[in-house]
């Protein structure tokens, strides 16, 4: 019996079979079908889904869909109310806020989906491998995870964000570390998710059937166990991704993001304050901006936590 | 118990000790000389009083020793000088805890009272139009940035219609009613997110209780339905809720660093604001790690408070 049926096809014991690229494509594919399929089941998660659509679809195109530069000032049109020629309106120097919206975006959602990212890359295989070697090795590493779980999130950020202002770091720099931070910040609770999952993975009779055919075990740990854990590390990266856009919006808030001509809607948002008496309206937008974002994940988030694990639906 | 509390104490010790070394670091990591950073530049000019300096904080001696000269300052309440105003940095913050924890505590109590009522109703009446609206309302409110919702609330009740002071602060001994009338807008401001957070956690607690044998035994023995729920799963169901609320405190601590701006209440979390805007380095170090050790306590006091609540976890 040289040959074992696994989900990946036909292959040999102790060789590791390489898809080729229509493969790949083929399983991509199945599976965009199978999610959209999915996402139907779910009233939130598809409102949510297309919402971030409609979301990706006016990033992507903000170089199209803005006529006007987003730091250039312009003294002839202060604080205008919405009109044809600028949708929002204009702030206290005359930009156009719409595309001033759309730019700040456009950096926002990129720090939150690669801050989020590094957390997931960095905790991952952190919590898996240590659910799944157990022993001394995890309850260390497990206290470390406790440790970090424990310190107040917002005020590392604002360590970190203090630090990155007093050593001149402006533009990609200062954005970088606040990638580091927040996915910093994000990779014990990853940990404890992975390994919480791989825990009870580990348990089930397909990794003893790998175990019996002589596979490595850090074969078995990423390749087989891990894909099996991901469902409830996607939702909670989902969730964590509306989180951290309401982190980065609040230090900017405080002065403590990029520095001014740079669209940012929180910083937006602190400098409409002076003038939003006269001129309520552009308090308005950068915060409804905000808060479509936060909801469109924190409902993509919550339908997903539905369909993934049926048993949750009802919280 | 009394196993299980010493226990937990034992295990705060790792996260104060990263509350500190980070704490710790922070100085060290800014650029400059830390006696610069920590004294202030015009005092420190003198060759003779730095060198005094540099010995009373032990910067001519190895790092790790640095911090043990740090942690023992700071254990006899000793944060250094505040580089703005030459007072203690230690009074400074003192005099600005009553004004957050006022904040708080009036912030969580109006949460709770909104949120579990709110959520045991919509958990009771599953899947109704009630139970929809408060399911959507709670997921818009964790969604809202709370120093928007902050910001709307002054524009349409202190702006527009001119019913409330947009911003500042008197204490509830001066004067009662005045002081009230500060404190509406902020309260409802850290309330309102932590009232969404903790209608979802009830909502799903209230669910999970109301799966289990001992209500339907309940139900069968004929108890009226209220005194099924009110008087059996909601007490039950409020375990899981106040445990999660009271770890919930940290991210309210962070989230009064902002209110407190924008509403210019005197409180730790403008202490630090303002600390960071002024460069007031000695401040920002003490602000940051008082308000950790606080939600570190606070995460002590919750975990024991759920044994005491909830004596079945013992068992476990």
């Amino acid at each position: 019996m040289s040959e074992i049926h696994l989900q990946g096809g036909q292959r040999k014991v102790g060789e590791i079979h390489i898809p080729t690229w229509q493969e790949r494509y083929e399983r991509v594919k199945d599976a965009l079908i199978d999610a959209v399929q999915e996402l139907y089941k779910s009233k939130t998660a598809f409102i949510g889904g297309m919402m971030l659509v409609v979301l990706a679809i006016l990033l992507l195109l903000t170089p199209v869909l803005t006529d006007y530069d987003p730091t250039k000032p312009d003294y002839s049109a202060f604080l205008e109310p919405p009109s044809v020629e600028h949708i929002m309106g204009t702030d206290r120097y005359g930009r156009d806020i719409f595309s001033r919206v759309l730019w700040g975006g456009r950096r926002l959602v990129v720090i939150a989906i690669a801050a989020v990212v590094f957390g997931l890359s960095l905790g991952i295989p952190y919590g898996v491998l240590s659910g799944y070697y157990g022993g001394f090795a995890d309850s260390v590493s497990m206290r470390v995870v406790d440790g970090l779980l424990a310190f107040p999130g917002i005020l590392l950020y604002l360590l970190i964000v203090t630090l990155a202002r007093e050593w001149h770091l402006e533009g990609f720099w200062n954005d970088l570390i606040l990638v580091f931070a927040l996915g910093f910040a994000f990779f014990p609770e990853v940990a404890r998710l992975a390994r919480g999952s791989v825990l009870i993975e580990k348990q089930k009779e397909y990794v003893e059937a790998s175990l019996t055919i002589g596979e490595a075990s850090l074969y078995i740990a990423l390749r087989q166990i891990l894909p099996n854990c991901m469902s409830p590390l996607i939702v909670n990266a989902t969730v964590r991704l509306g989180f951290v856009i309401l982190i980065i919006a609040a230090l900017s808030f405080l002065g403590l993001g990029t520095p001014p001509p740079t669209p940012d809607w929180g910083a937006d948002l602190s400098a409409a304050r002076d003038h939003m008496e006269s001129n309520p309206l552009i308090a308005i937008f950068p915060g409804l901006a905000i808060c479509y974002t936060v909801l469109a994940f924190n409902l993509f988030g919550d339908g997903l936590r539905d369909i993934m694990d049926p048993r949750l639906s009802d919280r | 118990m009394l196993i299980y509390t010493i226990n937990r104490i034992l295990h705060m010790i790792p996260v104060l000790f990263v509350l500190t070394v980070v704490v710790f670091m922070f100085i060290q990591l800014l650029p400059g000389d830390v006696i610069d950073t920590l004294i202030g530049d015009e005092e420190a000019e003198d060759p003779a009083t730095r060198e005094l300096l540099m010995k009373e904080y032990g910067l001519d001696k190895p790092i790790y020793v640095q911090y043990g000269v740090w942690i023992g300052k700071v254990l006899q309440g000793d944060f250094g000088k505040s580089l703005v105003t030459r007072r203690p940095v230690a009074l400074e913050l003192f005099e600005s805890i009553p004004a957050t924890v006022y904040l708080a505590v009036v912030g969580i109590s109006i949460s709770m009272l909104i949120a579990i009522p709110l959520g045991a109703i919509a958990a009771v009446k599953r899947n109704s139009p009630t139970d929809y609206t408060a399911q959507i309302v709670s997921l818009i409110g964790i969604s809202i940035p709370e120093f928007w919702f902050a910001i709307m609330c002054v524009l349409f009740f202190s702006l527009y219609l001119g019913w409330l002071p947009s911003s500042g602060y008197m204490s509830p001994f001066e004067d009662l009613g005045q002081s009230l009338k500060y404190l509406i807008l902020p309260a409802a401001a850290v309330g309102f997110r932590q009232a969404a957070y903790t209608t979802r956690l009830t909502r799903s607690s209230m669910l999970d209780e109301m799966n289990k044998e001992y209500v339907d035994t309940a139900r069968s023995l004929g108890f009226s339905e209220k005194k099924v729920i009110y008087k059996y799963t909601l007490r039950n169901a409020m375990i899981p809720t106040i445990t999660i609320s009271g770890l919930q405190l940290a991210n309210l601590l962070g989230g009064t660093v902002v209110l407190e701006t924008i509403f210019a209440w005197p409180g730790i979390g403008q202490a630090i604001y303002l600390a960071i805007i002024d460069r007031d380095y000695p401040l920002i170090q003490a602000g940051i790690l008082v308000l950790g050790v606080i939600v570190v306590i606070v995460n002590l006091l919750v975990d024991l408070l759920y044994r005491v609540l909830n004596p079945r976890v013992a068992l476990n």
